[in-house]
């Protein structure tokens, strides 16, 4: 009975950064955390964005404690190509499209995450770059292999892993994902910061912040907090007009062009 | 000053912008083309996106255009009617060329068709340009006359139906092959985001045989008309046009291709062309050298879902 119901734990807490279940004992550790900014606008100066997210951690037995902020923007499916030499040129391959990656990613914490959980414990959780979700639907199919039923097969074959690293490397490179072993700090006993980069490519939306207490090797408590990025002002209305109006966004950015191309010969004119 | 681009969503630098677009709007004035071949590379490389680079560049070059093909018609250096039949093709083919960069980024093959049209037009041309100055400049040099114009015109030019009458380029030819040009230079530019001034001015010279005084202010109106086109159709089908963008390069480019229309009277033709060649021929060359290196990375992001 009792593997029974460790078993159904364990399956409910399957979908989302779960919540272990909470040890009835008196004085469990808790964790608390707050951000300095949970709106971030947009506009014509934006340089990106520090966030600063401070918080504290609640034990009485004053337990080793760990902490893990896992930052992620809004989810935007992405499209890689790969580079092959075809006939003495290089050309872009069939375009892939993977999904699961956020647009924005950031995992922090005390020590580096491989000390401080297993594998699968961090691959539930979607904590750090190697763990995210990412994979390419639309390439896989399921099929019977070797007796075995319902194994998933990428058409990308054995280079798969190639393809899913490249999502990572390349994020990271435009400074949209990024893994800091050393970005949460003890400032005091039980008191902690982190800063959470934004670079100016950062997709707006909703992005969500996890912190994570971990003991032992275990998540014991949680926080979720939120944080918008969003457009502001003429930034937000050229957008808006853009996408929702494209016609006649065109047309007015059109004559607009001609009618300075104009006013500059009238200004200009010498004869 | 850095500036955020709302469509491109990526920071600028805005007196970079402002520069680029007053030198390449100097040597579009001295030149009298257009100058997208030039601009788009340079935005690309600067880390614009290479859809919103294209595409707004087309408000970029209206804009220009616009500016000088005024000072054109004032001389009365302005073929109407040419330049509406040029049109006519160039309006099918922005349609056509704005459709077809919509597959070719769905199957992920923009940048090698944007390469490799590079690397062919602007070679070829810049290629046929620099012979043609530098052969002009050595006659020159050793006093020698320059050889005979061959006026004969091509008998293909003749033999083709549905002619018609051109008064001011003083022309009475079949209207398939202005056309057929105009819709070449529409899918051009909605593919490389040029004007299309490169093709339009050897073609006319040379093919249409239209009189040099008129060639450079009909094709600037073929330019507006085609650009215009393809800015909105870009902007309706592809939401890659910024205008934060287009306004800081048409800033720099009206007042650059003033000062480069005055500047040009102070060189020679032959000599003119010869310069231009060489940087047509280095951009072409530069835009196709990827093709023929090893990436450094294999794999590339593509921007945007189509």
């Amino acid at each position: 009975m009792a593997v029974l119901a460790a078993l159904a734990a364990a399956v409910a807490a399957v979908p989302g950064p779960p919540l272990p279940p909470a040890p009835a004992a008196q004085g469990r550790a808790e964790i608390s955390a707050a951000l300095t900014d949970t709106n971030v606008q947009v506009k014509s100066d934006f340089r990106g964005a520090r966030i600063v997210l401070y918080g504290a951690v609640f034990d009485a037995a004053a337990r080793p404690s760990d902490v893990v902020v896992l930052v992620r923007g809004p989810e935007q499916p992405v499209r890689l190509t790969r580079k092959t030499k075809v006939a003495g040129l290089w050309l872009n391959s069939r375009p892939v499209v993977f999904r699961g990656a956020p647009g924005f990613y950031r995992a922090a914490s005390n020590r580096p995450l491989d000390d401080i959980a297993n594998f699968g414990t961090l691959r539930r959780l979607g904590a750090g770059v190697d763990h995210l979700p990412i994979n390419a639907p639309a390439e896989q199919h399921i099929e019977t292999r070797y007796g075995v039923r319902d194994v998933v097969v990428s058409s990308l074959g054995p280079d798969y892993y190639d393809w899913r690293r490249a999502v990572v490397r390349l994020k990271e490179k435009s400074g949209l994902y990024h893994e800091d072993g050393r970005g949460v700090r003890f400032v005091d006993r039980g008191l902690f910061r982190a800063e959470i980069a934004l670079p100016t490519g950062a997709p707006t939306g909703d992005y969500r912040a996890d912190i994570l207490l971990f003991q032992d090797g275990k998540p014991v408590s949680a926080k979720t907090r939120t944080l918008t990025v969003e457009k502001v002002g003429v930034e937000r209305a050229l957008y808006v007009w853009a996408h929702d109006r494209p016609w006649s966004y065109g047309l007015a950015a059109m004559a607009f062009a001609l009618a300075a191309g104009w006013a500059a010969s009238a200004a200009f004119r010498r004869d | 000053m850095d500036i955020y681009l709302p469509i491109a969503e990526v920071a600028v630098n805005a007196p970079l912008i402002v520069l680029l677009g007053a030198v390449v709007g100097f040597i579009s004035g001295m030149f009298g083309i257009g100058g997208g071949f030039l601009m788009t590379p340079m935005l690309v490389f600067l880390g614009i996106p290479a859809p919103v680079a294209v595409a707004s560049m087309a408000n970029h070059v209206a804009a220009s255009s616009m500016s000088s093909v005024i000072a054109y018609s004032r001389r009365r250096a302005v073929d109407l009617r040419m330049g509406a039949v040029l049109a006519a093709g160039g309006v099918v083919g922005a349609f056509a060329g704005v459709e077809l960069f919509r597959w070719l980024r769905l199957l992920g093959q923009a940048d090698l068709v944007v390469s490799v049209s590079y690397l062919l037009f602007l070679g070829v041309i810049g290629g046929l340009m620099l012979m043609e100055s530098l052969g002009a400049i050595l006659r020159r040099r050793r006093n020698e006359p320059p050889p005979p114009r061959r006026d004969r015109r091509p008998v293909w030019l003749y033999g083709l139906p549905l002619k018609m009458r051109f008064p001011r380029s003083r022309l009475y030819i079949s209207v398939i092959p202005p056309l057929a040009l105009g819709a070449f230079v529409g899918v051009l530019s909605a593919i490389m985001g040029v004007g299309g001034g490169f093709i339009l001015v050897p073609a006319m010279v040379y093919v249409l045989r239209m009189p040099a005084g008129m060639v450079v202010g009909t094709s600037l109106l073929q330019i507006i008309i085609t650009t215009g086109l393809t800015g909105v159709l870009q902007a309706g089908r592809n939401q890659t046009v910024d205008i934060v963008l287009a306004t800081l390069l048409l800033v720099g480019g009206i007042v650059g291709a003033q000062f480069g229309a005055r500047a040009s009277s102070r060189f020679r033709a032959e000599e003119l062309r010869a310069i231009l060649a060489l940087i047509v021929l280095l951009v072409g060359l530069r835009m196709g050298l990827g093709l023929f290196l090893a990436p450094e990375e294999p794999f590339v992001l593509m921007s945007g879902m189509g």
